[in-house]
Parts: C-alpha cells; structure tokens; sequence
C-alpha cells in the first residue's frame, strides 16, 4: 500500500522533517501525556482527603490503588502505543472510569447522597471482588462454558448448512422461506420444550444459546451466499472447482461478512438468554451470583456481578471483533 | 477436424418477457495451434460468444464442438480471462493463482504450485506485489494477476476477453510480447488455441493468424481475414512496412463501412 508513497516522497520533504524533529518531538510529548485522563486521577486522588460522612468503614485504600494500577497502566500504553486513534480510545475509556469512580466516591463516601446499602463507596466494591475473586472466577468459567459450547456448535452446524441452503436457494428453492419462518420465532419460546425434553439446566441452556445462535447464523450465511456476486462464482465456474471447493473455498469467504453479523447477532441474544435464565434457575453462573446476592439484599455483591458482567462481555466482543478484523483483512477499508 | 467449431450459435437475452438478441447465426471455426482474434464495436456480442466458449452461458439455439464434443458447461481445457478483472478478493495475488493452478493440477504439492504462481507473477512483473490483496492492487495490477492463472493454469484452450484493455502501453507492450512468447513456446510442445477479444487493430494484427470481425444488431460474424505476416513478427519493423498499413487500412475501411451501413440502414449504433 504505502510502497508507492515511500518512493514518492521528494527529498526536499524529507530533509524539512529532519529539521522539524525537535518541535515534533516536543508535540508528540504533548499528544501523549498531557491529556485530561490524568488531571481526572489528580482530581479523584485529591477528594480522597475529605472527610467521610460515611459511618462505616469505606474501603478507600482499594480505591486509592486501583486508580494508581489504571493511573500506571495508562503511562505505559501512553509510551508503547502506536495509533493515535488507538490511544484515543483507550485514554477516553480510563477517563470515563475516572469520572464514574469521581463521581461515586463523592455520592457515597463523602457527601452519602445516597442509600448506603444500595450503593456501597467504591472502596468496597474493590474490596469484595477481590475476596470473592475465587468464586467469581467459577461462575464465569460456568457462564462462558455454556455459552461457548451452545454457540460454537451452532456455527459448526449453521455455516456449512447455510452455505448449502443458500447455494441450493440460489439456484432456485424453498429454504429461504422455510429458514426466514423458523429464525423468526423469538428462541425463549423453546425454553419450554429444552425444559420438557432435557434433563439438566445445563443442558437446557446449551440447546437455548444454540438455537439463539443457529437461525441468524443460518439466516446470515444463506443470505451472504445467494449475494455474492456472479463475476466471482463464474471466476470461480471457469476454473471448474467442484461442489465443496465452491462451498467452502468460495462462497464462505465471500460471505464472510454476514455471517459475522449473525454470529454477532447470536452472541448478544446469548447472553441475554443465559444470564436470563441463571437469575431463574440456576445453582451457578453469573445471572445466579447476581440474583441470589441481591435476594440477600448484598447489594455490593450485586455490583461487583454486574461490573463482571460487564467486563465479560466486553472482553469478548473485543475478541470477537479481533477475530473478524483478521478475517476480513482482505477488505477494502 | 478443426480445434474449436462454432455452428449457428444463436444467444437470445430474456428479461421481463422482452427477448434480445445478442448473437445471431454466428458460425466458425478455429483450428488447433491458432490465434484468432475477435474484434468489433461495443455491444456487438463479443463477451457472449466467449461466455458460450467457457460455458458459463447456454446457446439459445446452435453449438460449440471443442474437439469434436459439445461443450458441456466449464472444464479445465479452457483458460480464461475476463473482461472485468474477477479475482477472489481475500486472497493474495500469488494465492489466486496457486489456486487456480491447484484446480487444474491436483498432484501438483502446495509448494509447486506457488513456485509456478511467483514463476507467472514475475513474468508478468508483479513480483513485488505477489503477497498483496487484490483490493490493494490497481486495476491493471489485478488484470495482471488474472492473466498470470490464465497462463500459469497451462491449458490447450485460451479464452480472453479485452485482457490489455485497462493496462498502461508500456505494460500492454510487454504483456502482448509475454503472451506471444508463451504462445510460440520453444516447438517442443503443442501450440495452446487462443481467442483473444480486443478493440485495438494493431494488437489483433501482431498477435493472431486470423482475425473475426463481427458487427452489432444482431451480432454476428461480419468477416473472417487472415493475417499474411511471418512470425515470428518484431513489431517496431511490422508497423513500418507498406504491407502492414495496406492491411491495417483494409481493416479499417471494413470496420467503418460496417459502421456505415448501420447508418444508412435503419439501426443507428455507434
Ligand atoms: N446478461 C445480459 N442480459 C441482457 N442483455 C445482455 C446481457 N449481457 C449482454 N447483453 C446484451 O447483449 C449485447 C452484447 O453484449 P456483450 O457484452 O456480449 O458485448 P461486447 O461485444 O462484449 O461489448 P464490449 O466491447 O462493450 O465488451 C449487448 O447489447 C448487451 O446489452
Ligand atoms: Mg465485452
């Protein structure tokens, strides 16, 4: 790509940046590290010494060294990362955090604005999460485990028969509609029949995120074949490939892209379903460590779940969406 | 019996209940070993005739023999280019051509086959660019990378349509020499059957033994001309003889009162 801009550049360019070096260098200090994330941790750090109004313990030492790991951690992908649109973002999100932990600090500990059972200080939302890290990390693994056995077999099972209905409705036939009438109905609507038919939660779950996951996959893949265009099929026809080749080495690359819309489609549906149904009936899960916190009226506990929660999915819509920039790397941006 | 016959290929276009006919009563045939070209103005059915001869298209009435047999729908005796370059965009330019190799030689290991792809991809001077994208490429470099699994696919029959349409006159000079070189090979191997559709008369006139004229409205073969110069054939010498104007005038004066009798007729299409 950028070969051509390399061999373009005139010397006379080059040798006006070679002078510009130390303003440049004295700019890019500014772009890095002076930033408004950081007077945000000055600011957070400063109200730690009001006075509490809380009668009860805060926990603000947890806070305190929270923000400081964020605090060091934003200076080193200050220093190490590349893209300025990249740091942009990671910058923004440190602030946010910042200004929501500002913000909590101010209405609980300090001022107690609001109800202190409700809303424990942040302090001690730190500090339960660290005690309870063991047992959050079993309802996660329980969590993910379903969720990414009932999603990956629905998407070993929905891509390859969606590449063949989709190929098979291109030449004409009724799976569009057929696939179109099942991938409408809402898939809570089977949970019934998982119930009647299977033996265990587990199993139950596993058969919901499934179908969740399988009609937009299947809907996605069909749709994607019957709209690859006909130039690359009958590139693809002249060099006379045979029916898998044409399936696997052709239609699914070029249908790739919506695909991932049904697999992303699937996975939000997933979680929802899931932790859904943990808050109902489950020993386990992160919908089950939720619910049954907060029927004890162990409000921190219910907010270090739903802060997981939050966490998980993030990390894994950002592996997801790495997982589809690699894939499709061959896009025109 | 000749390599390739054409007999009454009639193509009609159905849309929406109004038929169009865009190949009429087109017959020819072209022997084993030759390079035909195909010329005529826009419209005039020139892609379609090769869509039949790739089998990509059915003929509404008529056939293709390719030795002897009907065409049947693609096979691997055939290589083609196409008008619109049509690369699979999320390969690699050497991996579209490693895969086109793989679908007419399947013994070939993964390692042979991206030997000959660099191999093709050098020849047509891409050798910097094998590991890009096609949507990295411009339009001219993936027209190159087309050519490159054309040739490098090694088959008897060549089909290509306007290949050097959208490539810059440097490039356009080498490719023809490339393509005339491979073609003539070293005599140890059969000569591949070449039909080669192009707007540019010099470029028919250098590289075939015969070239097809066809005319628009219904399409259909106006004339067949032999070309009469010795090859192998240096370019800078041909175009200055008086032979070589004499003809490329000839063709000329053909192509417009083709044009010309349009005007006169009824159907004006230019
Ligand atoms: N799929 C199609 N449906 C309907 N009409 C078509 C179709 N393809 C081509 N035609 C018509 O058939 C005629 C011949 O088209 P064709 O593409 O074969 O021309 P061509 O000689 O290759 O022209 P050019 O030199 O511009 O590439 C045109 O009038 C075109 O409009
Ligand atoms: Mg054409």
């Amino acid at each position: 790509m950028n070969i051509q801009a390399k061999t373009a550049a005139p010397p006379a360019i080059a040798f006006d940046k070679k002078e510009k070096t130390a303003s440049n260098l004295k700019s890019e200090i500014i772009r890095r590290y002076f930033r408004v994330v950081h007077a945000l941790f000055v600011v957070f750090m400063l109200i730690q010494l009001l006075p509490d109004k809380l009668a009860s313990d805060t926990y603000a030492s947890y806070a305190i060294w929270f923000a400081v790991g964020a605090e060091v951690l934003t200076l080193i992908v200050s220093a190490l990362i590349k893209k300025p649109v990249s740091l942009n973002l990671f910058v923004d999100i440190v602030a946010f955090i910042y200004g929501l932990l500002i913000a909590w600090t101010l209405a609980t500990a300090k001022f107690n604005l609001l109800k202190p059972a409700l809303f424990p200080p942040p302090g001690k939302v730190f500090s339960q999460f660290i005690e309870d890290y063991d047992k959050i990390l079993v309802n996660v693994q329980s969590s993910i485990g379903i969720i990414l056995q009932g999603y990956l077999l629905a998407i070993a099972v929905a891509v390859p028969l969606g590449l063949f209905l989709g190929w098979s409705a291109r030449l004409g036939g009724a799976a569009t509609y057929i696939s179109k009438f099942l991938g409408a109905i809402p898939p809570i609507v089977y949970i019934p029949y998982g119930i009647a038919l299977l033996p265990t939660f587990r199993s139950v779950s596993v058969f919901v995120i499934f179908l969740a996951t399988f009609w937009p996959v299947l809907g996605g893949t069909m749709s994607g074949v019957m709209n690859v265009e006909k130039k690359t099929i009958d590139s693809a026809k002249v060099l006379n490939v045979n029916k898998a080749t044409m399936l696997f080495s052709i239609m699914l690359p070029a249908s790739l892209q919506q695909i991932f819309i049904g697999c992303n489609q699937g996975l939000t549906v997933s979680f929802v379903l899931l932790t859904s149904a943990e808050m109902i009936g489950a020993q386990s899960g992160l919908g089950y460590y939720i619910k049954n916190y907060s029927d004890f009226g162990d409000y921190t506990r219910t907010i270090v779940g739903l802060i997981v929660v939050g966490i998980v999915i993030v990390i894994i819509s950002f592996i997801f969406n790495s997982i589809q920039k690699f894939l499709l790397r061959w896009k025109p941006a | 019996m000749s390599k390739i016959e054409i007999k009454n290929l009639t193509v009609d276009y159905v849309e929406k209940r109004k038929s169009f006919t865009a190949l009429k009563d087109v017959s020819f045939s072209i022997e084993e070993g030759e390079f035909v070209s195909v010329i005529g103005s826009s419209g005039c059915g020139k892609s379609t005739l090769l869509s039949i001869l790739e089998g990509i298209n059915s003929p509404t009435s008529g056939e293709i023999l390719i030795d002897g047999e009907p065409i049947k729908g693609t096979g691997t005796d055939r290589g083609v280019v196409f008008q619109h370059y049509s690369l699979f965009p999320w390969m690699t330019a050497r991996k579209n051509v490693a895969f086109g190799v793989k679908q007419v030689n399947k013994n070939a290991s993964r390692s042979e086959r991206l030997k000959i792809a660099d191999e093709f991809l050098d020849k047509v001077g891409l050798e910097q660019f094998k590991n890009k994208y096609p949507s990295q490429l411009s339009g001219g470099m993936q027209q190159r990378v087309a050519i490159a699994r054309a040739l490098a696919m090694d088959t008897d029959v060549l089909l290509m349509d306007e290949p050097f349409g959208a490539i810059d006159a440097k490039n356009r000079t080498i490719l023809q020499e490339l393509l005339l070189e491979l073609w003539e090979g070293d005599g140890t191997k059969a000569r591949k059957t070449v039909v080669f559709v192009t707007h540019d008369i010099d470029e028919a006139i250098l590289l075939s033994d015969k070239i097809v004229m066809m005319t628009a409205n219904p399409g259909r073969v106006y004339r067949e001309i032999e070309v009469p110069f010795e090859r192998p054939r240096n370019r800078a010498q041909l175009v200055q003889t008086k032979e070589y104007n004499k003809f490329r005038n000839k063709l000329l004066s053909l192509f417009y009162s083709d044009i010309a009798e349009k005007i006169g007729g009824e159907e004006v299409v230019l």
